[in-house]
C-alpha cells in the first residue's frame, strides 16, 4: 500500500515522535501532581484523625459515647465516621455496622466500609484508625475520602482537555510541515534528475529565504558548475589530445602514402619508413607523458618526501644542461648559491625544475640566455628560469600549464607542449606555486612558500 | 645460442618478437598463459625470460615472485601496457630485472635483452679497460693508451656505465633512465649532446673510432679492430 505523501518524509515522523514525547512527558507530570495532592491531602486527613483519636479516647466511657453521637450529629455531609465496638467486635455505637477488618491499632489506613447513616447502605471509601480502649472496646475513627477521586477526576479532565487537542494540532502541524517539505523535496528531486537526464547547464531553483534548502540548492548548484566546467575542461584536453595526436598520425599516414606511390629505390622506402616511425615514436612519448601527468595527478602519497637542499638539485641541473645550451648556443647562466631546504620528492623536484629548463632551451633562438636563479624573497624561496625566447601572452599563460597546451608561435618547433602541465601537476602535488610571467621572453618560478 | 622464454598472451606480439629474435639467432620458447609460463620456466633451461604484465590465468608478476622464491636467477624481462612509474617500480620489485612499457622498438627490445644476458658482474676491479681505453675508479682518471682524458665527472659517469657494457647497443632511453634517472622524455637532444661530447674526448680524429652510433637504435663502445 502507498503511503499518503505526507507520511513520506522524515519530519512527520520527528514531529510525531516529538508529540508522543511531549506527551508523555504531560502524563507523567499530571500523574506527579495527582500524588503528589493526594499524598499532602491524605497526610492531613491522618494528622486529624490522630488528634481526634487522642481526644476521643482521653473521654470516660459515657462521655465517649456522647461525643460519638455528637461527632455524627455534626456532620450533615456523611463525612465523618465513628464507631465504638465491643471486645467481641460487636457495635455499641456510630455508624458503622462492623468493625472494618485489618486496622492496626493507631494507624490510619484506607478501608471500605458500609456506612449506617445517610440513607441507603452504601459501600464508602474511608480513612480510618482505631484505637483500642482500656476496657478492651475498640474506638474507631475516620472520614470518607471521596475527595481524592474527585482530585483525580479533575486531574483526568484537566488532561483530556489540555493534551488531546495538542496532540491533533500537533498531528496537524505534522502533516502540514510535511507536506510542505515533500513539495520541496520533490521539486529539488525533478530539477536534478532533469539536470542528470539531460541539460547540465539547469540550476537549481531557490526560494531568496536562505533556508536548509536553500543552502542545499546553492552547494549543488556550485557543483554542478564545477562538474559543468571540468566536462568541457575534459572535452577540450581531449580535442587536444586529438590534435596533438592526430598531428603526427597524420604526417606518418601522409609520408607512408607518399613512399609507397613515390619510392623507387629500397634506399628511398627505408627513409620513407625511418620517418614514419620517428613520427610514431612522438604520438607515443606524448602518449607517455600524459600518463605520467596523470599519474602524477593522482598520486597523492607523501611517503617519498624528504627534506631536498635546493642548491645542489640546481646545480645538477645545470651539469646536465650546460652542454645542451652550449651546443645551441644559447648561454646558460645558473645562480644556485642559495642553501635552502624544502621537504618533497626530490626525483619530483627534479623532474620538474629540469623540465623548466629544458622547455627554455629548446623555446631561446641561438644567441639567447637562460638563466636559472635560486632565490629568496618575502614569504619563500624561489627557483626562477628566465629565458629571452619567444614569450608567452597573457591569454596564453594560464592555458599554457593545461594539459597539451602549446602557443602557436613555437608550433614549429617539434615538442610535446606538455612539459609545464608536467611540472604544474608536480608543484601542486607539493602545495608550492607556480607562476609564469610574461616579459621580454618568458619568466616561469616555482615557490617554495616558506614554512613557519 | 641464448633461449629466450616468452610468455605472452597476445598472439600477433608474440609472433612479431619470436620473429625477430629468431633472426637474430635466439631460440624462443613461447607460453602464451601464466600457468603454462610458469611451468616452462622451470623446466626449460632459458637464458632470459620475457612476463608479460598482465596475463591470463596467473599476474606476470606472480610468475616472478614464484620463480624468484624458488631461487631462479634468470634475468627477467618485464613488458607492460601500464607505463606507470608505479608499475615499474612494482614490477622491479617482485624480482623482474628490467622493465619496458608497451608499444616498444624492435630494436629497444633486442638491445635489452642483450644487456640482460650480458649482465656485467659487479666486479670490484677499480680498473676498467676496454682495448686502449682505461678507467680508474679509484684516482678517478681516464686514458686511452698514453693520452690521458680529462673528463668531468657526469662524463666519467657516462663513460663508465658504457665501459661496463662494452659492445652492447645502449639506446637512448636505457641511458636516460640508467645513467641520468630521467623519467620523462626530454624535448632537447639531451642524450646526443652528452655523448657527442664524451666521444669528441674519447675518439680524437686521429683514432680509430671506439664509441658508435647505431643509427635509430642508440650507442655503442667498442674496442678498435
Amino acid at each position: 500500500m502507498r503511503r499518503p505523501d505526507f507520511a513520506r518524509t522524515p519530519t512527520f515522523y520527528s514531529v510525531l515522535a516529538v508529540a508522543c514525547a511531549l506527551a508523555l512527558c504531560t502524563l507523567v507530570l499530571f500523574g506527579l501532581v495527582y500524588k503528589q495532592t493526594t499524598t499532602y491531602v491524605i497526610s492531613k486527613y491522618d494528622a486529624l484523625l490522630a488528634e481526634e483519636l487522642q481526644i476521643f479516647a482521653s473521654n470516660t466511657p459515657d462521655q465517649l459515647l456522647q461525643e460519638i453521637n455528637d461527632r455524627l450529629l455534626k456532620d450533615p455531609q456523611h463525612i465523618k465516621i465513628a464507631g465504638l465496638f465491643g471486645a467481641d467486635g460487636s457495635r455499641i455505637a456510630g455508624n458503622l455496622d462492623l468493625l472494618p477488618p485489618g486496622l492496626a491499632p493507631d494507624v490510619p489506613t484506607n478501608a471500605v466500609v458500609i456506612r449506617l447513616d445517610g440513607g441507603e447502605r452504601k459501600a464508602q471509601n474511608v480513612r480510618v484508625a482505631a484505637h483500642a480502649l482500656p476496657n478492651g472496646r475498640n474506638l474507631v475513627i475516620g472520614r470518607q475520602i471521596d475527595e481524592i477521586t474527585e482530585i483525580a477526576k479533575v486531574v483526568m479532565r484537566a488532561l483530556a482537555l489540555g493534551l488531546l487537542p495538542a496532540f491533533i494540532l500537533t498531528i496537524f502541524i505534522a502533516m502540514f510541515l510535511s507536506k510542505r517539505i515533500f513539495v520541496r523535496v520533490t521539486e529539488l528531486n525533478r530539477k536534478i534528475q532533469h539536470v542528470v537526464t539531460s541539460d547540465l547547464h539547469e540550476r537549481l531553483p531557490t526560494s531568496g529565504r536562505g533556508d536548509t534548502f536553500d543552502q542545499i540548492a546553492v552547494s549543488v548548484n556550485q557543483m554542478l558548475g564545477d562538474i559543468e566546467s571540468l566536462v568541457r575542461e575534459i572535452a577540450a584536453v581531449g580535442d587536444n589530445i586529438a590534435h596533438d595526436l592526430r598531428t603526427p598520425l597524420t604526417r606518418v599516414r601522409v609520408r607512408l602514402e607518399r613512399g609507397r606511390a613515390h619510392a623507387t629505390t629500397l634506399e628511398e622506402l627505408r627513409t620513407v619508413v625511418d620517418q614514419a616511425l620517428g613520427g610514431l615514436d612522438q604520438s607515443l612519448a606524448i602518449i607517455t607523458a600524459l600518463l605520467r601527468i596523470a599519474e602524477i595527478e593522482h598520486n597523492r602519497r607523501l611517503d617519498g618526501f624528504s627534506q631536498v637542499p635546493l642548491g645542489p638539485l640546481v646545480r645538477e641541473i645545470e651539469d646536465l644542461y650546460e652542454p645542451i645550451a652550449e651546443d645551441k648556443g644559447v648561454a646558460l647562466r645558473v645562480n644556485s648559491a642559495d642553501e635552502t631546504t624544502v621537504h618533497g620528492d626530490r626525483d619530483l623536484l627534479f623532474e620538474a625544475v629540469a623540465n623548466l629548463v629544458d622547455n627554455a632551451i629548446k623555446f631561446t633562438p641561438a644567441g639567447g640566455h637562460v638563466d636559472l636563479t635560486l632565490l629568496r624573497r618575502e614569504g619563500g624561496t624561489v627557483v626562477q628560469v628566465r629565458d629571452t625566447g619567444p614569450g608567452i601572452s597573457e591569454i596564453e599563460r594560464e592555458s599554457v600549464t593545461k594539459r597539451f597546451y602549446r602557443s602557436d608561435k613555437s608550433r614549429r618547433t617539434e615538442g610535446l607542449g606538455l612539459g609545464l602541465s608536467l611540472v604544474a601537476a608536480i608543484v601542486k602535488l607539493h602545495g608550492f606555486q607556480f607562476a609564469i610571467t610574461a616579459g621580454p621572453g618568458c619568466t616561469v618560478e616555482i615557490i617554495f612558500p616558506q614554512v613557519h | 645460442m641464448a633461449s629466450v622464454l616468452l610468455i605472452e598472451d597476445d598472439k600477433e606480439t608474440a609472433d612479431e618478437i619470436r620473429a625477430e629474435l629468431g633472426d637474430r639467432g635466439y631460440v624462443v620458447d613461447w607460453a602464451a598463459n601464466g600457468i603454462e609460463g610458469l611451468d616452462k620456466a622451470r623446466s626449460v633451461d632459458a637464458e632470459v625470460i620475457i612476463v608479460d604484465r598482465l596475463l591470463p590465468g596467473m599476474d606476470g608478476l606472480t610468475i616472478i615472485e614464484a620463480l624468484r622464491q624458488e631461487g631462479m636467477r634468470t634475468p627477467v624481462l618485464v613488458l607492460s601496457a601500464l607505463g606507470a612509474v608505479d608499475d615499474r617500480v612494482r614490477g622491479l620489485r617482485a624480482g623482474g630485472d628490467d622493465y619496458l612499457t608497451k608499444p616498444f622498438a624492435t630494436v629497444e627490445l633486442i638491445a635489452r635483452i642483450e644487456a640482460l644476458l650480458r649482465r656485467p658482474a659487479e666486479s670490484r676491479d677499480t680498473l676498467l679497460r676496454v682495448g686502449p681505453l682505461e678507467l680508474d675508479l679509484m684516482e678517478r682518471t681516464a686514458k686511452r693508451g698514453d693520452r690521458i682524458i680529462d673528463l668531468l665527472p657526469r662524463e666519467f659517469r657516462l663513460l663508465e656505465y658504457m665501459m661496463r657494457r662494452k659492445d652492447q647497443v645502449l639506446t637512448r632511453t636505457m641511458l636516460l633512465e640508467e645513467v641520468w634517472k630521467y623519467k620523462f622524455v626530454p624535448q632537447t637532444n639531451l642524450v646526443d649532446v652528452h655523448m657527442g661530447r664524451l666521444r669528441h674526448k674519447v675518439d680524437e680524429p686521429n683514432e680509430p673510432p671506439m664509441i658508435h652510433n647505431v643509427r635509430g637504435v642508440g650507442f655503442i663502445l667498442r674496442a678498435p679492430a
